[in-house]
């Protein structure tokens, strides 16, 4: 009888470490069909979480499964998900249409199933032209259109892709992200890394952001777009009354905590306004009921992550 | 980009058997060799001890021939086991040169281009892409040892008839079995190394070191110590002795050494020397397990 998780990705209290190196730790998640973007800086994770997805590698706990299946039933598993890796993963020598021809006999389709399939993937992403020149002599946006090709071609269900718009050009990003699209309309599991959200957040039913190895937000597009405006901010403040600081912080709507240190000299607070925490304590001051000694954010990191990931100028929040 | 309004239709037919696919990696490796004209040149000239052995081996089983020639000598050569055994220790040196020459250049361009993940992240592990790899060199080096000795074992035995071959099945028992062991630990090193060694030159440069820098240096030790055991890092040695135990011949020991009773002359025990093949096989394994892993990055 099929379970209702043999149609996502999911992944249960999935960690996976490389010795003492963290890759990611304490996933929990589930993909369903349509277009998902993982979205973080470098090192964040997203490849250790699309090898995971791909039976490239195992959690070192935890469990993650596709379909209901995982790599230990490899002719099954395999034959559900393509991958398109990040780098320009090439056997030296081969053209675009060799390349992609050898992908689909090593998935034990026969000499002329490879071709007819070769043929139609190498189509589908407009590389018919260029598919007996030598993958070396291909430009940079070739190359990514011919491993997409490759990833495709076995028609899979869980299409999983590291970085597919890095080096595209404007007509082929969006040949690409129509294609994706519309993959993830006819019911596929699309998932696609990325390192900047704005790229991906058109054709995204679903985005998860990742930093250092956790997942720190997920859901749809505007639910993570809202939760990470509204992410509070810690700042911490030396000053010679902290309790009368708290208590006007917590007079104000925007101030989600307020933690006065052990030595009674400072406190951390959490606010989801930053300009309206500075504007309020700069009035403080002025009114002279405490003296500041230092002003300081407590989470810059996080916060620039996520201006990172936000990122673009003019992007909608 | 209309091709995606296409029906999706998964493959649903049917599937080449799973131990073929690993066939699938040799193709573009040998066609890449074979467009090579140094490399063709060079397999050709590795077929002349084959030539020179055929004509031996006609003239021997042709004393009329010989008359003709003006070979007239009571003993011409003999077509045994030494003939064999010293044919192949002469094409194994070629064959070593020529995986010297390919073996490195087949593993690392795959890692240097990240080329593993995508092998295998579809129903093919990581032995069939070791399997698939080592098996341009299996047929390289086949086509310069055992195929053509075992042509010429057939060749005498044709020549010579009265039961010659089944009174000397031992010998191409000899030859499939030494070819073979030495093709899977030259085969195996060459992968090795080409897994940890990015530079072609310098992985071909280690794999001459290994064979006759560790040689030197354990004829030194045996030299110093006055001892037989500085054999064991000499492969060509261990080789030789285990090829000499298949066909039956004596290691060939310097008669002066012979003389002074000098304890270099004493040979390594035969189980031992394979102890070693297999360990040096065991580590190329090992060395290899460790490389050829599916994970693109770490983090």
């Amino acid at each position: 009888m099929a379970h209702a998780t043999d149609r996502l990705i999911v992944f249960e209290n999935v960690s996976k470490f490389y010795g003492d190196v963290l890759g990611v730790n304490r996933i929990n998640l589930t993909i369903g069909p349509g277009v998902t973007s993982l979205v973080g800086p470098n090192g964040s994770g997203k490849t250790t979480l699309m090898n995971l997805m791909t039976g490239l590698i195992w959690p070192t706990k935890g469990y993650c499964r596709v379909l209901g299946l995982t790599a230990h039933d490899p002719e099954r598993f395999f034959r559900v998900v393509g991958y398109c890796t990040q780098f320009d993963s090439f056997a030296k020598g081969l053209t675009g249409r060799e390349f992609i021809y050898d992908s689909l006999r090593l998935y034990g389709l026969n000499a002329q199933e490879a071709t007819v399939r070769t043929n139609e993937s190498l189509e589908r992403v407009n590389m018919m032209d260029a598919a007996d020149r030598k993958v070396a002599a291909y430009s940079k946006g070739m190359r990514q259109r011919v491993r997409l090709a490759q990833s495709i071609s076995h028609h899979p269900k869980v299409l999983v892709l590291d970085e597919p718009l890095n080096g595209l050009d404007p007509m082929a990003r969006a040949e690409s992200m129509a294609l994706f699209s519309a993959l993830g309309k006819e019911g596929l599991h699309v998932v696609i890394s990325s390192h900047i959200l704005h790229e991906v957040d058109r054709i995204s039913d679903q985005v998860i952001l990742l930093n250092s190895g956790y997942v720190v937000a997920e859901g749809q597009i505007h639910g993570v777009r809202d939760e990470v405006k509204e992410h509070p901010m810690q700042i911490m403040v030396r000053c010679s009354n902290p309790g009368l600081l708290a208590a006007k912080l917590f007079a104000q709507d925007h101030i989600v905590e307020a933690k006065i240190h052990d030595d009674r000299k400072g406190l951390l607070a959490r606010t989801r306004d930053a300009d309206r925490f500075y504007s309020l304590l700069h009035q403080i001051v002025l009114e002279g009921e405490l003296e500041i000694d230092a002003v300081a954010p407590a989470d810059d990191d996080v916060n620039s992550v996520y201006r990172y990931l936000i990122g673009s100028e003019g992007a909608t929040v | 980009m209309a091709v995606y309004k296409r029906n999706y239709k998964p493959y649903s037919g049917e599937l080449t058997a799973n131990w073929t696919r690993f066939l699938i990696l040799p193709r573009y490796s040998l066609a890449k060799i074979f467009d090579s004209k140094l490399l063709v040149g060079f397999l050709v000239v590795c077929l002349i001890p084959f030539l020179v052995s055929a004509t031996l081996i006609y003239l021997s089983g042709n004393p009329a021939v010989r008359t003709l020639l003006g070979m007239q000598g009571a003993n011409f050569i003999g077509i045994n086991n030494t003939f064999f055994y010293y044919l192949l220790r002469f094409q194994s040196s070629l064959a070593f040169l020529i995986t010297a020459w390919i073996g490195p250049g087949l593993v690392s361009p795959d890692l240097t281009n990240n080329a593993l993940p995508l092998y295998l992240c579809r129903p093919f592990s990581r032995t069939e892409y070791v399997l698939g790899k080592i098996s341009v060199l299996f047929f390289l080096l086949s086509l310069i040892t055992w195929i053509p000795d075992i042509f010429l074992f057939l060749l005498q035995a044709e020549l010579e008839g009265n039961g010659w071959l089944i009174a000397n099945l031992p010998i191409a028992r000899a030859i499939v079995l030494g070819s073979l062991l030495w093709i899977t630990v030259i085969s195996l090193l060459a992968l090795a190394l080409s897994a940890w060694v990015k530079w072609r030159i310098a992985a071909s440069g280690l794999m001459f070191a290994i064979f006759f820098v560790a040689a030197g240096f354990g004829e030194a030790f045996n030299a110093v110590l006055r001892t037989y055991w500085g054999h064991t890092i000499n492969l060509v040695y261990v080789m030789n002795l285990i090829w000499a135990d298949l066909f039956g011949v004596p290691m060939n020991i310097s008669i002066n050494r012979r003389m002074m009773d000098d304890p270099r002359t004493m040979t390594l025990p035969l189980g031992f020397a394979w102890l070693v093949l297999i360990g040096v096989c065991g580590v190329c394994l090992l060395l290899l397990n460790r490389r050829l892993q599916a994970k693109e990055v770490i983090r």
